[in-house]
């Protein structure tokens, strides 16, 4: 670990990685609560897009991925929120328009290298301006899942509620989509964009197997994700490895193990069954 | 401009609910065909039909989830749209399970349904949480409050989704089959509870399948049928 921290990029990529681990998660929690466990691939493949865009006009990379992954993430949003069956197939055409499109961009620069970097991240290339960049992009994230977040928990519980509650759902729909895609482009230089949703998603999916409450699975989702992106990164540096999928694949073991230990706890607490609820529960069996 | 004076200009208040010729269709299907019907305060309404009748479509477009095709809908006076007061209301929705992928416990729904009397930036008050301890109780869940949600039975997710309801101490409540898949001992509880709501003048719709333990609350029963009301009755006439 000291060895690792004696190189400049190690802890640049140290504090990029603490970054991605607590905003991805953060917001993943309410894009998994609204069942999108898929929105931030989609968003992924259209930043793709951004990428090439940016890489063509000689602008930051980066910049125009944050703009087309905002603009995608709400006209995916818009799509959603207007029709039930057609949404389907039109974000597919999406999804696909932005991976080619981006491909193409790219290789129309002759940048086909640096494509792979962006696919599956290079988060020891990243520099400290990169990290700056970063860290006012997680704290806006952070600060939507702080200021909105009581509302985005109503929205994802029930959409007609939050409407007869007089929440904005449009908006806020809109703002779930845009800060995942803000998160797409934080998580990108570190996973890659092919894989940027899995730390939206891994670290919730393992919290959910252990928390009771939706406050306790996302602050245990960010602390799963700190923890896969940290020792995913110090292994890939260990091992020689290349550090987003290692990332990733600890992210998964991560599940794996709150997999097991909620399987654990559950029979833990069924076996002495409390006398209150199982009667109740019968009552209510019987009353059907 | 003109329209939705401020209330203490007019000499009655406007009520909770006034809908004139609502027609409204859902997936291209004619569901209401012109129902005209108004809510007074302090009126316990039990809205009756046969299953497609119109029933939750109704309660939907009368609190302005569901568009009006035609004729017009109002909630204290002003056109669901436009209406900004709504703390003043609640609704119990009849589906299940209560929302959402991940899991959140009795008491974090039941706080949620304050949201309406609290602004993005205030931290919960000892008021909030005064009244969502006063939400569980009135349902029988506050010993399950650190429950997930998710985890209990169909009739104790009602209850669940009723304590929302109560917690925002709405002016008037919609609730869309409060009493599906509940025993007998809670038919009785809700009606308890309901009860308590209109002795202290608020305003309660149900749609209901029966009566049940809530009849002798019921001011005036509604029947539907077939996106019309077919009649109106106050226990009074039927008597």
């Amino acid at each position: 670990m000291s060895e690792m921290l004696s190189y400049d990029f190690m802890r640049i990529a140290l504090a990029m990685a603490v970054l991605v681990g607590l905003s991805a998660p953060a917001i993943g929690t309410f894009v998994v609560q609204r069942r999108l466990s898929l929105l931030g691939d989609g968003i992924g493949h259209i930043a793709l897009t951004g990428i090439g865009l940016g890489l063509l006009t000689g602008t930051s990379p980066t910049l125009a991925a944050l703009a087309v992954a905002v603009l995608g993430a709400v006209a995916i949003e818009v799509l959603r929120a207007r029709s039930r069956s057609g949404a389907d197939v039109a974000l597919a055409l999406l999804f696909y328009g932005g991976l080619a499109g981006g491909v193409i961009l790219t290789n129309a620069r002759g940048g086909g290298a640096s494509l792979q970097s962006y696919l599956f991240g290079s988060i020891t290339s990243v520099r400290a301006a990169d990290l700056y960049v970063v860290a006012g992009l997680a704290v806006v994230v952070l600060g939507v899942v702080a200021v909105f977040g009581r509302e985005l928990f109503l929205l994802g519980q029930d959409e007609e509620v939050a409407r007869a509650s007089g929440l904005p759902v449009r908006f806020l729909g809109a703002l779930v989509a845009a800060t995942a895609a803000v998160t797409v482009v934080i998580a990108m230089r570190a996973v890659g964009l092919l894989l940027v949703s899995a730390l939206m998603i891994l670290p919730v999916a393992a919290a959910q197997q252990l928390a009771r409450g939706f406050r306790a699975t996302m602050l245990l989702a960010m602390f799963a994700g700190v923890l896969s992106a940290v020792t995913g990164l110090a292994g890939s540096f260990q091992y020689d490895l290349p550090p987003g999928p290692s990332i990733v694949l600890l992210a998964l073991g991560v599940f794996g193990a709150a997999v097991l230990g909620g399987a654990v706890r559950r029979r833990r607490r069924t076996a002495p069954a409390p006398v209150l609820a199982s009667r109740e529960a019968e009552a209510e069996v019987a009353g059907r | 401009m003109t329209d939705a004076p401020p209330p203490e200009h007019t000499p009655e208040p406007a009520p909770p609910f006034a809908m004139t010729g609502g027609r409204a269709a859902l997936d291209g299907r004619e569901v209401l065909r012109g129902v005209d019907l108004t809510v007074r305060a302090g009126d316990v309404v039990a809205l009756l039909g046969p299953n497609g009748a119109g029933k939750s479509t109704l309660v939907r477009a009368l609190l302005g989830l569901v568009p009006l095709t035609a004729g017009r809908t109002e909630i204290y006076g002003v056109p669901p749209a436009r209406f900004r007061d709504w703390h003043r209301l609640a609704y119990v929705p009849q589906r299940l399970p209560a929302g959402g992928g991940v899991p959140a416990t009795v008491r974090e729904v039941v706080a949620s349904g304050r949201i309406a009397r609290r602004s993005r930036w205030r931290p919960a008050s000892a008021a909030d949480r005064a009244a969502v301890d006063r939400a569980l109780e009135a349902v029988g869940l506050a010993g399950r409050a650190r429950d997930s949600a998710h985890l209990l039975s169909g009739g104790q997710q009602q209850r669940v989704m009723i304590a929302r309801a109560l917690a925002g101490e709405p002016e008037a409540l919609v609730m869309d089959e409060p009493n599906a898949g509940v025993d007998a001992e809670r038919q009785h509880a809700l009606a308890a509870t309901v009860g308590a709501l209109a002795a202290g003048g608020r305003t309660v719709l149900l749609v209901l399948h029966e009566t049940g333990p809530l009849a002798p609350l019921i001011t005036r029963t509604v029947h539907l049928d077939d996106g019309r009301v077919r009649r109106e009755e106050t226990p009074e006439m039927s008597a």
